[in-house]
Parts: structure tokens; C-alpha cells; sequence
């Protein structure tokens, strides 16, 4: 057995939809949430302000009702059940919001390995965003040998720390900066879920 | 040779300077199709195919990910500096108990490809020479038993079944990591390698006319 641990991205990595353009869907905001979104995996905008400006557009939801979206949107089910199956060797690194992703991190069983953003809440919705998460600096505090495995820009500076770095474009595109710093690279859910299984 | 034991690792990181068109050999058009789906036409049976790219990584991932998305690509971005031993050594990460190396400029006869991943261990096949710039290959009673630049009956074209936990890593040249291997056993098989212009031009009307020589 290796002791590596999984460092896993969120958004079209364990989910086969991207999270937040499937919630601006839902109140006619997609085209806006898109252009931003596209903006931020080409790297053209810093994460950190992309991020805010993204959580602005969808201020005006429940955040119950995004907390559901989420907790029922389709996974990757081969990477979803790898993170399941090897839960304790496995963590979830996302610039997502804590409040939004509390659920689908209870079905993973990953409540205690996330690392991400935080937001403070009241009366059902957003009042205010605490921390974005640096990705690249929560990969720099881990201290075991480690897997990442990720599909965006932001997932770059994390790659450079990783042992093994992976993209995953099964759902988009690897981003371009990301594609320089990785090991290996797939576009099937299952054939990623197997090379994770022969790194156990 | 059952798939389910085999690795296959195509190694097309390099530039193809020596062509002179500006392409990575694996994208070169060979009758209407990518070099790299010709090879991949004849791995159809086959489930853990690795391809390594470096030059217009993006560009090979392309291609061959429309052709079938379950391919797993390695990357080898010093591909300036580091030979196809380097790229190989990136492919074979945790593979099965054979691996089949393939070099991203060849073509191969296909009923003469199926023998060879047919055949039930390990080998080196032979060609006779077509190449400008060949790695020779010498043979004796069904056994290769030696490499060499300077001379010999036959060419290695760049192809080879090995016992994973054989291999060794290296950076520059996959023959040099078999030299220790040897004696291996061997086959005949007819292929062309594409390093030049007068290369491609060949191998062009080789496939045209059928794979035969």
C-alpha cells in the first residue's frame, strides 16, 4: 500500500455538471455566470475575484435551495465512488463555499476533509464572505505524499506541489495553465477512477 | 497475448524536427487519417493505452480523445532535452505485467501488428531497412541479439513487448534499456518509420498499396 493521499477539485472533477452556472440556471442568470466562469478557467480573472463576483450574482438565492441544487447534482460516479470507498485517504479542495456544499460533502462522506470558502449566513442568505480558499497554500500544509487531481486553472498551483498531479476534462476542457503542470491526463470518468485505485 | 495483462504506451512527445513540417509525427496525415488513429485502428482490443505527448500536447490529446475517450496521456514536456526513453519511463507508471512500446512514427502492417501483440510473451520484431537513420537490429536463429548505428541485417522499428518489472528507466533511447534485456525472440513484420520527408512520402504509398513489403 502507497501513502498517498487524494486531493480532489470539486467543480466538474467529482461533479459531472458545473456547480454554479447549474444554480444561475435557475434564476435566468447563465449567460452572465458563464462568461465569468469561462473568464476564470482560462485564467483571465484572479480566482479570488471571479469567485466573489460569482457568489454576488447568485446572493439573491436561498441558500437551502442552493445547498440542495448542489447536494443533487450528477457525479463523476467513478471518482465519486472512489472518495466513498477510500474516504479516510481522501480530501476535497474547493474554492466553493462551505454553505453551499455542506451537503453533497455529507453524501461523500467528506464533512471532516474539506477544505474551501466560507460564508456567513442569515435569514437564508449569504450576508457576507469570510475567506476564499488559496488552494495552492492548503496543498503546501499537507505533509504526506500526495495525488491531485483537478480540471482548472486555479488547480495549478496546487499541481506544482503534488507528487502526482492528474487532470480530469471528462466534463470541460483541462485549462491550459493546468495542463503544463500535470503528470497524466483523462477524459473517462472510469479509466480516471482505475488509475486512482492502482495509486492506493 | 491476453489485453488484460498488457500495457500500451505510445510515446509521441517529440518535435519531428527532421520532417521539417512543424507537426508532431503523430498528427502527420497518412491517407485521409492522423498517424496515431492508424496505430490506434490496430489497439482496439486493447484497454490500457497510454499516449505520451510534449509537443502540441493539446493538439494529440485532441485527436486522439475524439477517436476513443478512454486513453490516458502522460506528458513529457522536456521532450527537448530527453529522448523516448524519458517519455517511456513517463507511460509505464503502475502498468500490467507486459507493456508494449510503440514509437509515435511507425506503421505497421496490420495482420503483421495482430502477430506480434498476438505473440504469447515477450518480443523484439525486426524490419528489414526502409528508415534514413535506422537502429539496427541483429538476429540470429530467431533471436535478436544485438543492437547497433553503424550495421546489421535488420532494423528495430521502434516497437517491443517486455516484462514490465524488466524495464529499467532511463533518457535517452528505449534500445538502449533493451541492450541488457537481450536475447529476446523475434519476428518479422513490415513496417514503416517516418522521419524525413522521403520517409513519409514512402510510407504514403505504402499504406496506399496495401502494407505489403
Amino acid at each position: 500500500m502507497s501513502d498517498y493521499i487524494f486531493l480532489f477539485d470539486l467543480d466538474s472533477t467529482i461533479t459531472k455538471k458545473e456547480i454554479l452556472p447549474t444554480i444561475s440556471e435557475r434564476i435566468g442568470k447563465l449567460d452572465e455566470m458563464r462568461k465569468l466562469t469561462e473568464a476564470t478557467m482560462r485564467g483571465e480573472i484572479p480566482f479570488k475575484t471571479s469567485f466573489l463576483n460569482r457568489v454576488n450574482i447568485l446572493s439573491c438565492v436561498d441558500v437551502s435551495e442552493v445547498s440542495e441544487i448542489v447536494a443533487n447534482i450528477p457525479l463523476n460516479e467513478e471518482i465519486a465512488n472512489f472518495i466513498v470507498e477510500n474516504k479516510e485517504r481522501c480530501y476535497v479542495v474547493t474554492g466553493n463555499l462551505d454553505v453551499w456544499i455542506s451537503k453533497l460533502m455529507d453524501k461523500l462522506g467528506m464533512s471532516n476533509h474539506v477544505y474551501c470558502s466560507k460564508a456567513h449566513v442569515n435569514n437564508d442568505r449569504i450576508s457576507q464572505v469570510i475567506s476564499v480558499a488559496d488552494k495552492e497554500l492548503i496543498a503546501k500544509q499537507f505533509v504526506q505524499p500526495m495525488v491531485v487531481i483537478g480540471d482548472g486553472d486555479n488547480d495549478s498551483g496546487i499541481a506544482k506541489h503534488a507528487d502526482i498531479a492528474i487532470g480530469f476534462g471528462g466534463v470541460r476542457n483541462i485549462a491550459p495553465s493546468l495542463l503544463r503542470n500535470i503528470d497524466y491526463a483523462f477524459y473517462d470518468d472510469k479509466r480516471c477512477a482505475d488509475f486512482l485505485k492502482s495509486l492506493l | 497475448m491476453n489485453p488484460s495483462n498488457t500495457t500500451v504506451v505510445i510515446c509521441c512527445a517529440g518535435m519531428g524536427t527532421r520532417l521539417g513540417i512543424g507537426t508532431t509525427k503523430a498528427l502527420v496525415n497518412i491517407c485521409g487519417k492522423p498517424l496515431i488513429i492508424h496505430q490506434l485502428e490496430q489497439l482496439k482490443d486493447y484497454d490500457d493505452i497510454r499516449v505520451v505527448v510534449g509537443f502540441q500536447a493539446q493538439n494529440v490529446i485532441d485527436v486522439v480523445k475524439e477517436y476513443r475517450s478512454d486513453v490516458m496521456f502522460a506528458f513529457n514536456y522536456d521532450y527537448e532535452s530527453t529522448g523516448p526513453a524519458a517519455s517511456m519511463g513517463r507511460g509505464i507508471i503502475r502498468a500490467r505485467k507486459y507493456v508494449v512500446i510503440i514509437d509515435g512514427d511507425l506503421l505497421v502492417n496490420p495482420n503483421d501488428f495482430k502477430l506480434f501483440l498476438d505473440y504469447p510473451e515477450e518480443c523484439l520484431p525486426n524490419s528489414t531497412i526502409t528508415s534514413d537513420e535506422p537502429v539496427y537490429l541483429k538476429v540470429k536463429n530467431e533471436m535478436a541479439i544485438g543492437f547497433s548505428e553503424k550495421f546489421g541485417d535488420f532494423e528495430w522499428p521502434g516497437l517491443v513487448k517486455i516484462k514490465t518489472d524488466r524495464l529499467k528507466i532511463g533518457n535517452e533511447y528505449v534500445y538502449e534499456l533493451l541492450k541488457p534485456l537481450l536475447p529476446l525472440k523475434t519476428i518479422s513484420i513490415r513496417t514503416r518509420e517516418i522521419d524525413t520527408p522521403d520517409d513519409y512520402e514512402n510510407a504514403v504509398k505504402w499504406v496506399e498499396d496495401g502494407y505489403l513489403d
